[in-house]
């Protein structure tokens, strides 16, 4: 029985081999009897059958304009003699009717840019190179034109994936094309000087809060502060004042480390303690660079120089109830109604 | 005959898994060896180096992996433009080598080098799936001479009747752009922007791929006034020194709009309608035909069709630029020049290019004589035509 499987096997596999060959050959022969265009051969349509989007009754019935007659239309002979006879008035962009030139342009060259250098390696968006583009206030108006918010995303995205490109490969062109969309200032451009220590071993800082301006001299102690010429207790009558004025030193646990001399003038007495909150902080991180992970964490050297919130909200919401939220400008820990929030210690 | 059955089951099954598994156990083995005299070499060489360093006052450069991997990021960035650059450079050594695939369809292959009229083959229309219509209850039935017949419940338009009016609309974008016409292209669907961008930029034409904002012919000034014009020579080179002119000149309108969906585009074929602009348009079995001057009967939802129309009407309108062009280097004005323009002063005149200036002083010894015939030319317009500067395509005085 087996045997047999087997003779019968082998004969259809002579079968199929022999009859391998002639199909390959007619195939040959019909391609190449096909013209060049022809090679492609599907019958089923790939798209999807879109339905009609338009109904006959509502629309008004119209006569599209008739053929153009060219005999009689021919232009004029020897016109080239005078320079306003041969002066046209066309659009200066091709983009010219979707009334959004520039903006149409702009996106067109980028993303013919993105296809050019598609294929160069990427690096992953979180290590991309940090960039600040343009608001699209700003593009609206650079380009003064009524660029709609979705379209100027599509291009922020081709933007976003040009910075991806790898820092080793990056193509000039596309380093002078992503120019044109950033903003003026770029994060790290701006580096403050670093602070010093004075022969006397002084760092400075100073700090504002509201109307309050303070400045902080640090030098290594034994936890002594003198504000104004007064003791901290003598200076400040509020338990809370006096933690908030040398709060960075707490936060860290410098306390015993260091004597403060400060100078406040202006504001009130929170406010006063508040400066010196931050410039306190300021002066520290002479010392210690790194302990500004710390203090932000502690909310010490974030300045937050607005007593309230800007009076026209104030005004446009009248009747909004008396909520306790965190500041929206700069997420400090001042409150709508003045209130604060407990500060824990950091970890 | 048991046993003879099972030796044949078993025969077959017996080279595969025998001959297989011992030599997997000898490459692992193997490795395992290689590995363990890798580490073996490495303590020796560690060994020798403390030996050393224990001797030589200076430090001998450690062989050992974590100290060479010292900065990491720095050598893989390096690495991989090093690597690029060889990928490149292989790719380009090697890549022609293998088995040649002849005659296969590319999709870019239409964008980048799409064809003209005289290539348009029944073969190509059909390759890029021309004929397909809609399901035949979604017809229009003013598409019935275009409709070849039924298959499977679709309309299937014929290739011939398709060949035949996009030459014929060729031959209409060709004499368009020869004749110095503004040529628009349209095509708002999905993934017709390229298509339209391409077929403008050959033609120097205009595009549209995204909604056309209504009102932008027959509301014109407001919606495109913003929008800047220039005003060119017949080389098409800019001619500066008439901005105050164009900034008083009312918005310029298509003189033939190519329209890729029909369907979509109804407030733009209706304005083109109401304005006298002709208006070529892919009609698939659904759309209405009279809403255009001269129809493609085509497949308007194939991205591939749409790319052959697009690359044919764009090579056409190429064509006629270039024919214009060569009229222009005999000194022959193909088309009608701008009315109302008048020369700027002089003062404004030493921006031009030097060729220009040229011409502008020839321009002033007869400048009495042009004004009257700009008059004249205006008046006949008003005559002929009431849109005015609707059609551009007209005699010169």
């Amino acid at each position: 029985m087996a045997h047999r499987e087997f003779s019968r096997g082998v004969r259809r596999a002579v079968d199929s081999l022999g009859n391998l060959p002639r199909s390959q050959c007619e195939r040959t022969i019909r391609i190449a009897r096909r013209s060049f265009h022809g090679s492609a051969s599907r019958c089923v349509s790939t798209t999807t059958v879109r339905s009609a989007e338009f109904t006959s009754d509502t629309q008004e019935k119209f006569t599209a304009a008739p053929p153009i007659d060219f005999g009689k239309a021919s232009g004029g002979k020897g016109g080239g003699k005078r320079l306003l006879q041969t002066l046209r008035v066309v659009p200066a962009s091709p983009s010219y009717f979707s009334a959004k030139p520039t903006f149409t342009d702009d996106y067109i060259s980028l993303t013919a840019l993105l296809r050019r250098v598609a294929t160069l390696p990427i690096i992953p968006t979180s290590e991309a190179p940090k960039v600040a583009w343009k608001t699209i206030d700003q593009y609206r108006i650079m380009t003064n034109e009524p660029v709609k918010t979705q379209r100027f995303h599509k291009m922020l995205h081709v933007l976003r994936r040009l910075n991806c490109i790898h820092p080793t490969l990056m193509p000039p062109e596309v380093m002078q094309a992503m120019q044109r969309y950033k903003k003026d200032v770029q994060p790290g451009d701006i580096k403050p000087a670093p602070g010093v220590i004075d022969e006397w071993g002084r760092a400075k800082g100073v700090g504002r809060r509201k109307t309050s301006s303070a400045v902080a001299w640090l030098v290594e102690g034994e936890g002594e502060a003198l504000i104004n010429g007064k003791s901290l207790a003598q200076f400040f009558g509020r338990l809370h004042d006096r933690e908030s004025a040398v709060w960075a030193l707490k936060a860290t646990h410098r306390l015993d480390k260091y004597n403060v001399f400060g100078l406040v003038t202006g504001g009130g007495v929170t406010g006063q303690a508040e400066a010196l909150t931050l410039a306190v902080a300021k002066a520290l991180l002479v010392h210690e660079p790194a302990l500004k992970p710390a203090l932000r964490r502690g909310e010490s050297v974030t300045a937050n120089l607005l007593p309230f919130h800007p009076p026209s909200r104030l005004v446009s919401f009248p009747s909004e109830p008396h909520v306790r939220r965190p500041c929206f400008i700069c997420s400090c820990r001042l409150t709508r109604g003045g209130g604060r929030i407990v500060v824990t210690s950091p970890a | 005959m048991i046993i003879r059955s099972l030796a044949a089951r078993t025969c077959r099954a017996l080279p595969r898994g025998s001959s297989l598994q011992p030599l997997r156990r000898f490459l692992s083995t193997d490795i395992d060896s290689i590995e363990s005299s890798a580490d073996n070499s490495f303590k020796q060489l560690g060994s020798l180096e403390a030996q050393l360093n224990a001797q030589v006052p200076q430090q001998v450069p450690s062989a050992s992996s974590e100290t060479q991997a010292s900065s990491p990021a720095a050598q893989t960035s390096e690495s991989v433009a090093e690597q690029y650059h060889l990928y490149k450079q292989q790719q380009q050594q090697l890549g022609h080598l293998g088995t040649e695939i002849s005659q296969h369809y590319q999709p870019h292959t239409l964008l980048n080098n799409p064809p003209s009229a005289a290539d348009v083959t029944l073969e190509l229309l059909l390759a890029s799936e021309a004929h397909q219509g809609h399901a035949t209850s979604l017809w229009n039935p003013a598409n019935a001479r275009y409709i070849h017949g039924i298959r499977q419940g679709v309309h299937i338009i014929s290739l011939e009747v398709t060949a035949a009016h996009l030459r014929r609309a060729a031959k209409v974008v060709q004499e368009v752009s020869k004749q110095g016409g503004m040529v628009l292209f349209v095509g708002t669907r999905d993934g017709q922007d390229r298509a339209v961008v391409r077929a403008a930029e050959l033609a120097r034409g205009y595009h549209l791929f995204e909604r056309w904002i209504p009102g932008s012919i027959t509301n014109g000034q407001q919606i495109l006034g913003k929008c800047r014009m220039k005003v060119v020579n017949e080389k098409d080179e800019e001619i500066v020194g008439f901005e105050e002119q164009l900034d008083e000149r009312s918005v310029l309108r298509p003189d033939l709009v190519v329209c890729l969906n029909p369907p979509e585009n109804y407030v733009l074929l209706h304005e083109c309608a109401l304005n006298n602009i002709p208006t070529i348009g892919v009609i698939d079995t659904n759309a209405d035909p009279t809403w255009v001057t001269y129809p493609i009967p085509a497949n308007d939802d194939s991205i591939r069709c749409i790319q052959v129309i697009a690359g044919v009407l764009g090579r056409a309108g190429e064509l006629g630029q270039k024919q214009r062009f060569d009229a222009a280097a005999k000194g022959v004005i193909t088309y009608r020049p701008a009315k109302d323009l008048t020369m700027p002063e002089q003062d404004t005149s030493k921006d031009k290019a030097p060729k220009a200036k040229v011409d502008l002083s020839r321009t002033f010894m007869k400048d009495g004589g042009l004004e009257d015939a700009d008059e004249l030319e205006g008046k006949l317009d008003e005559a002929n035509n009431r849109e005015g500067s609707g059609r551009r395509i007209k005699v010169v005085a």
